[in-house]
């Protein structure tokens, strides 16, 4: 199956948008405390989430399975939970005693490793994907690629 | 010490989760759908954890420079972009691009900044980065090794055995 170069650029655009978004955080946070920027970045994203829902997919996106066995359970709408606790735990692990570079490595290890978790073994839903050599040295390149870039830092 | 490490790793895979969740809830309700439902539940369970550890107090001493807006609007932006990427790449692929576009935003802002001497060094980050996402675009997950024809080295049949 042929992989289209725009989800390519997509995929990139997301990482670039999420060091956006940190960014813009972490000021909020340093006139307050991370959980409040957070916070209100939910409460900013919820509301224009809601408007891109009026202005785009009113109509229904939505594709539920008319078969009831494979539609989501109700774990699917809780993936904010996660996503919010990160906010927790970093501020956490950013006064402890452990040099940013490295929680930054770790956090990328950990989400690799994860979603090697998902992709081979099938969970939340995909379909099990089996991983060639040439994903493996992906892999690889662009971990050590960015413990580099995170080590070099100024 | 050992502990941190641990935190820092459980937090990976927390983004990991966060990600693979939504991305299975889109597949039902669409992508816009699932990030309003992602911060909507993310919002509650922020209150909470406030009202519970921080108190409330510390709300009223949010100033919210127009900064503030922007990060919340790209939040909603981010997770739809996410879900949709994890729904066509997977999770491993997304999770690598999502990374890689990370670090060439942050070697830009550092070179912003103007720290020269130090971003050499992140180029050569960047260069195993890119290829990395190079090797990721021409790489077919759902290829076992063993499907490649390694008796018929003729690249142009071996191309079109990928791209098909």
């Amino acid at each position: 199956m042929k992989i289209k170069s725009i989800d390519i650029v997509m995929g990139i655009l997301a990482g670039v948008l999420l060091s956006l978004m940190i960014y813009c955080n972490s000021i909020v946070a340093k006139g307050s405390t991370p959980l409040s920027a957070s916070w209100f970045a939910h409460l900013v994203g919820m509301v224009v989430a809601f408007f891109l829902i009026i202005l785009f997919a009113r109509k229904s996106n939505t594709i539920h399975p008319e078969n009831k066995m494979s539609r989501a359970p109700f774990g699917a709408y809780l993936g904010g939970i996660p996503g919010a606790l990160t906010v927790v735990l970093a501020s956490i692990t950013v006064n402890g005693s452990l040099k940013l570079s490295s929680s930054i490595a770790l956090m990328l290890v950990g989400q690799v490793f994860f979603g090697v978790l998902v992709d081979v073994l099938g969970w939340f839903g995909i379909f099990k994907r089996k991983l060639a050599l040439l994903d493996y040295s992906a892999i690889l390149l662009i971990l050590i690629g960015s413990i580099i870039v995170v080590v070099f830092r100024p | 010490m050992i502990v941190c490490v641990f935190l820092a790793l459980i937090n990976g895979i927390l983004i990991g989760a966060s990600r693979a969740i939504n991305g299975r809830l889109s597949v039902d309700v669409g992508v816009v759908r699932a990030s309003f439902w992602n911060h909507l539940v993310g919002f509650i369970f922020l209150t909470l954890i406030i009202i519970l550890i921080q108190g409330v107090g510390q709300l009223t001493k949010l100033t919210v420079p127009p900064f503030a807006y922007l990060g919340g609007a790209i939040g909603a932006l981010f997770v739809l972009i996410n879900s949709y990427v994890f729904k066509k790449l997977g999770a491993i692929k997304t999770a690598l691009l999502v990374i890689s576009g990370q670090m060439i935003t942050g070697v830009l802002i550092d070179y912003k900044s103007g720290h020269a001497l130090y971003t050499l060094g992140q180029c050569l980050g960047i260069v195993l980065i890119l290829l990395g996402v190079y090797l990721s675009k021409n790489a077919s997950l759902k290829l076992p090794q063993t499907k490649i024809r390694v008796n018929n080295l003729n690249s142009a049949n071996f191309n079109t055995s990928l791209e098909k």
